[in-house]
């Protein structure tokens, strides 16, 4: 963090010191430069850090540059409507953005759809500012009305302590806790939306604030630059940010603004005199890098620090939560959860049918059947709201039909998958704060020292040895520390109940024992219910308090772990399933 | 030095003017290399270089050498801010004479109010464009439409319909183009605009067969909106008399059949019949032999906007700018367009050309206006 | 009348400008941004054809072969690398478009092309005079869609292809040349692409940039469409029927974006769009 403000306070020296030694011409080019080199920052946000390619950031910029320019040109620019400008070009983009982000952002959507509408919003706003006759100037742009009264020199110092000041917060945040969250999006949404996180608002709040910078940026080009033009807000433009962020190095965020002044600068210098080429370059660059180099020329630099890097990063100290209060109340009271009649069909063909079934407190329900039985699209009616087709699932008496994974999340269900889902970029402490995200606000601005889980959580970690590990990236971990880590995050959650699909797969004998042994605890000592998807009848037979048997999508069997060994059916099941 | 290399090659044969002892005044030219004016740019270069080079020929200005310096403005704002500056603080040049855009005209006129230099605009444009440093030797909608209307009311026509792209250009057109035909007595049956790049007129053209008017008037987007609207109408079969204020010959020529029978109006026409005009063909055949462009009414504004700076700093008897400003609007020029003087209000009153493209594509002039005036673009300047 | 045949013909020609997005889209699940640039290409193929003095309907296959030989050097070189990278492989391809634009413009100039008119004049339908040319657009799009799920039902390569679709490492299981299907399917996405640049031609002007124009409703349309030719058929009508009553009774401008932002509400109320067609 040090190193971050030098390294702030050298940049924004050479800023204020520039326009003394630069020629004019430099000066004004590199102004420019320097405001783009904002949006490069906030592409990079969305694109490099949460996975949202974007090419709508032009159309905010626009947006912001217009709002300015239509108040200077036709209301005036008294210094209390200059303020006006500036409220507007921040204010109408965030809006904008926020509308665009909830036609963008809802569960299932997918990221191509996303990066197709940010292109689409670029060219409505460009026609609407086509046919905004002389309030917009239409295709000739806005010129001749009265900017803030700075010199060439203060624009450029304007537009370089702005980029400075933008780039600072973004590194400060992208560090913090809740910047994790964004990357922690990226590398695996679905996981973020089971651990109560709605990814949705996340980035639809992102999108609003990042169009909020953007706005401002185009207040500084609307006011530096004394015009404004459709091509501002086109999609052309908004592509260009796109080149520059990942020829600077996504995800680095000093990699694109550096990336953003360096080829605007170039282009100045060259495009001049060999336009196409200059286009054919930049473009044939693109796509090796692209291929190549993912991460931009910024994975050089990073790359090699990564090296140096030794493997275990930063760790905070954990620290034990108190028992949540209300907890633990009698095993066998009120059920958790009531499913009635539950239904899941694709067309014609019925994957669950009639299912009813009750899990209470304290509970360790083992949901056994062959493949294809049908267990783990039950594991997602109970998780999903829009999965089921018919019946209902309520938890604690609330019907969740319609809900989405976040909000049932809220309502005290934690789920693991069957494959571990975890973040792999995050580092192991990193991972377990996302599950904490939604009962305590993570800090925008800093790292916590300290990382406070449930004590279960933390045993899990003692037992696996994770807590040795915890300043580690995941990417890292073996398969079974990676199954464990995640168990440790559902059970951070602090759920009521929990949902394991099949956690013990692919773990060795020893770690086998040690889930068993945390999940009996769990239930029986600190009354959780649990619900388990297993195949492994032996684990199923040492640790389930009750065991349910699905057969070809209907529930054949409900009982004690002796009536159900001990069943007919099942064994004539097992003994067949095997062989369908 | 690269890149010096790159601008002489642009610039065209400076090295074979005649050595001077002064330094060169220095003309810069921010036009579209890459983008919509692409098509047009190099025409326009090619004429700034003749310009030069007879110029030069001559002995040059105040016994001092012209130079162009060409910057690509990428036909749009931000382009044309980077060419700007470029030629205007980093290559300081006297003047800037050039056709571009008018997002790119501007956004490059701050800078030029920045750097206090005179600019030429030789790009026919939609209006009203005004500033103290900005002189206009092209036409404006107040002097290219009333010809083809009133050609149309001799022809017979009562209604009209009016088809444009969607920009300050194609809707200041046609407003006016509404307003003359309503002040004249003939009727606006309608007006129906599409996005620049649109791409499919089809319901236009089926509205516009369904009311049935006399003529159709356009002014789309020079180049493909133009092109696609022309294929359109002609493959539904349309027929009535059009009239097309966007197209240029050379597009025109080259639509071949499909653009037989549009009318079309502009201040310069190959066809022209004048020695002015046919010297300056042959010279520019000689000059570029095989890589001659068509001239146009978009490049011999340059060229004569050129000569018309070169009296003036004569006139002025310096390159200053106040003095050069004065001047500008009081000197003239007699180039293949006619006689040429900015001193309306910094617009030129311009004798105007009807003609009517033939089934080889060729333009043949039907009719000409003398000296048709700009109107009140500018009433703040002189 | 006229607005029927307007409706069905522009919704032939979206057809035709989108299936070769679809196919791509549709097996591969990856976006190709390079779309517009494969239909400029197409464009092209039709003025070179008509500068060799060829027959111009000799553009069409020649069109076909020239698209699909670039998409298999453009499948081998540049997206195979990224197929687990989808959003890289949009601005991979993005780039590619960016590439071939300019490449374009270096070897045929900037300025617009013209080629012969294919099928010029007009027919009377019914009491009205329609352009033939449109009329054989709705033929294309009702050839290419027929012969497109005769390729799809009807032979070996459509059944590895739908099996690619429905689940790929199944299919791999299967022993199925999963690669080689994605390659073949690539190629002939971007064959139909070009081929539906040429067709084109006789509607619009050819030049560097044409493609661009017609990329964001055919991305907004295959969007909708999700996998199936069907499905792409009905949005096609829909939204370009949309289209040409908006531009007829409201204004053209709006009409320019109809089918963007129709696609984008049809998206938001019902995720899954057309597809479940």
């Amino acid at each position: 963090m040090r190193h971050l403000w030098i390294l702030a306070l050298i940049t924004a020296a050479l800023v204020i010191a520039g326009p003394l030694f630069l020629d004019r011409f430099t000066v004004n080019v590199l102004t420019r430069s320097m405001t783009f080199a904002i949006l490069a920052v906030t592409v990079d946000l969305l694109w490099g850090f949460t996975g949202i390619l974007t090419f709508g950031q032009a159309a905010f910029f626009g947006a912001g540059a217009y709002a300015t320019a239509m108040v200077l040109t036709h209301l005036g620019s008294t210094p209390g409507l200059m303020v006006l400008g500036l409220v507007l070009s921040i204010g109408l983009p965030v809006l904008l953005a926020a509308a665009v982000g909830w036609l963008t952002f809802y569960p299932g959507a997918s990221d191509f759809y996303a990066t197709v509408i940010s292109l689409v919003v670029p060219i409505v706003v460009t026609q609407l500012i086509y046919s905004g006759g002389t309030w917009t100037g239409s295709s000739s742009g806005l010129v001749g009305y009265f900017a803030l009264d700075l010199s060439l020199g203060g624009y450029f110092r304007l537009a370089g302590l702005s980029l400075v000041a933008v780039v600072v917060a973004a590194l400060i945040f992208v560090r913090s806790d809740a910047g994790r969250v964004l990357t922690a999006i990226r590398d695996n949404e679905t996981r973020c939306a089971y651990l109560g996180i709605s990814t949705q608002k996340v980035k639809i709040a992102l999108t609003a604030v990042l169009a909020g910078v953007t706005g401002f940026a185009g207040f500084i080009y609307a006011n530096s630059s004394g015009v404004v033009a459709p091509e501002n807000a086109g999609f052309v433009f908004g592509t260009q940010l796109v080149v520059w962020t990942a020829l600077g190095g996504r995800g680095t965020v000093i990699g694109p603004a550096l990336g953003a002044v360096a080829i605007d600068y170039l282009s100045a210098q060259l495009s001049g005199q060999m336009p196409f080429l200059w286009q054919l370059v930049i473009g044939t660059l693109f796509v090796v890098m692209i291929i190549f180099m993912p991460n931009g020329l910024a994975a050089l630099a990073t790359g090699w620090r990564r090296m140096r890097r030794p493997a275990d990063g930063v760790s905070p100290e954990l620290v034990a939560l108190p028992p949540r209060a209300g907890r633990g109340g009698p095993a066998g009271a009120e059920p958790l959860l009531q499913i009635e009649k539950l239904e899941k069909s694709y067309g014609s063909q019925k994957v669950l049918e009639d299912i009813t079934l009750e899990v209470r407190r304290g509970e360790l329900v083992s949901l056994v059947g062959p493949n294809g039985a049908g267990k783990t699209t039950l594991m997602r009616c109970m998780t999903d709201g829009k999965v089921a087709s018919g019946g209902s699932v309520r938890i604690h008496g609330t019907g969740i039909h319609g809900m989405v994974p976040d909000q049932i999340v809220a309502c005290g269900i934690g789920r693991k998958f069957q494959v571990a889902s975890v973040f792999d970029s995050l580092t192991v402490a990193e991972c377990l704060r996302m599950a904490r995200v939604s009962h305590e606000s993570p800090s925008f601005l800093r790292s916590a020292d300290s990382l406070s889980l449930p004590q279960a959580a933390i045993e899990i970690l003692r037992l696996t040895g994770l807590d040795q590990h915890l300043g580690r990236e995941v990417s890292l971990l073996s398969h079974g520390q990676k199954q464990s880590l995640e168990l440790a995050m559902v059970v951070s959650l602090e759920p009521e109940l929990i949902l394991l699909d099949e956690p013990t797969a692919g773990l060795t004998a020893a770690e086998r024992a040690t889930i068993g042994k945390v999940l009996v605890r769990l239930t029986s000592e600190l009354g959780l219910a649990a619900i388990l998807v297993e195949h492994d009848l032996d684990f199923v037979r040492d640790i389930s308090s009750r065991i349910v048997v699905l057969h070809q999508g209907r529930l054949v069997l409900d009982g004690t772990v002796e009536e159900v060994v001990n069943d007919e059916i099942v064994k004539r099941i097992y003994s067949g399933g095997d062989h369908v | 030095m690269k890149r010096r290399l790159v601008i002489a090659a642009l610039a065209g044969s400076l090295l074979a003017a005649p050595a001077f002892a002064k330094d060169p005044i220095l003309i810069g030219v921010p036009v579209g290399l890459s983008g919509a004016n692409s098509v047009v740019a190099p025409s326009v270069v090619q004429a700034a270089e003749l310009a030069v080079d007879e110029i030069n020929a001559k002995g040059g200005v105040l016994g001092r050498p012209l130079k162009l310096v060409v910057a690509d403005d990428a036909s749009g704002a931000v382009g044309a801010q980077k060419a700007f500056d470029s030629l205007v603080f980093q290559k300081n040049v006297n003047v800037l004479i050039s056709m571009e855009t008018s997002a790119a005209r501007n956004a490059g006129l701050p800078i030029v109010a920045k750097g206090k230099i005179p600019y030429i605009y030789t790009s026919f444009y939609e209006g009203h464009s005004c500033s103290p440093y900005l002189y206009v030797d092209a036409w404006v909608p107040e002097q290219q439409v009333p010809p083809v209307v009133d050609y149309l009311k001799g022809k017979g026509a009562k209604t009209y319909f009016l088809i444009g792209s969607d920009y300050a250009f194609g809707r200041g057109m046609l407003g006016f183009a509404r307003k003359y035909i309503d002040k004249t007595g003939g009727k606006v049956v309608g007006e129906e605009y599409l996005p620049m790049d649109g791409t499919d007129w089809t319901p236009i053209i089926s509205k516009l067969k369904a009311l049935g008017a006399d003529a159709l008037i356009t002014s789309t987007a020079g180049g493909a909106p133009n092109v696609t609207l022309t294929k359109q109408l002609r493959s539904s079969g349309v027929t009535i008399p059009y009239a097309n204020l966007a197209v240029d010959e050379g597009t025109a020529k080259s639509m071949g059949k499909d653009a037989a029978g549009i009318l079309i109006s502009a201040s310069y026409i190959t066809g022209i019949d004048s020695k002015a005009n046919k010297d300056f063909m042959a010279a520019l055949k000689k000059k570029f032999g095989d890589k001659a462009r068509t001239p146009n009414d978009l490049s011999v504004p340059e060229y004569e906007g050129i000569y018309l700076y070169a009296k003036a700093v004569e006139k002025a008897g310096t390159t200053d700018t106040r003095p050069v400003l004065k001047a500008l609007g009081e000197v003239s020029f007699t180039g293949p367009r006619g006689t040429i003087r900015m001193n309306k209000q910094h617009h030129a009153p311009l004798t105007m050309y009807l003609g009517q493209v033939q089934d080889d594509g060729s333009v043949k002039v039907v009719k000409s206006f003398k000296d048709v005036d700009p109107g009140n673009q500018c009433p703040n300047l002189k | 009348m006229t607005l029927v045949l307007d409706i069905i013909t522009t919704a032939a020609i979206l057809f035709i400008i989108a299936t070769g997005l679809l196919t791509i889209f549709g097996v591969l699940k990856i976006i190709n941004f390079a779309h517009g640039a494969w239909l400029t290409v197409g464009a092209y193929c039709a003025v070179a054809v008509g500068d060799l003095g060829w027959n111009p309907w000799l553009a069409l296959p020649v069109a076909f072969v020239t698209g699909a030989a670039l998409g298999g050097l453009t499948e081998r070189f540049i997206v195979r690398p990224l197929y687990a990278r989808p959003l890289d492989a949009i601005l991979a391809t993005w780039g590619l478009g960016i590439i071939i634009g300019q490449l374009i413009t270096l070897g045929f100039g900037r300025d617009v092309q013209f080629t012969a008119a294919l099928l010029p004049g007009t027919a009377d339908i019914l009491g009205t005079s329609y352009s033939i040319y449109r009329l054989f657009a709705l033929a294309a799009a009702i050839a290419i869609g027929l012969g497109f799920s005769w390729l799809m039902e009807g032979t070996r390569l459509g059944l590895s292809a739908r099996a690619v679709i429905m689940n790929e490492a199944l299919a791999r299981a299967l022993g199925l040349d999963t690669r080689r299907i994605r390659w073949v399917t690539f190629m002939i996405g971007c064959g139909l692409a070009a081929l539906a640049g040429t067709l084109l031609t006789p509607l619009t002007s050819v030049d560097p940039n044409m493609g661009v124009a017609w990329l964001v409703g055919s991305f907004m349309l295959v969007m909708v469409a999700g996998q199936s030719f069907a499905a792409l058929a009905l949005a096609c009508l829909l939204l370009g029927g949309a289209q040409v009553i908006v531009s007829t009774y409201v204004s053209p401008i709006l009409g320019g974006i109809t089918v963007a932002v129709l696609a984008a509400i049809v998206l938001r109320i019902s995720p899954k769009g057309f597809s479940r067609v």
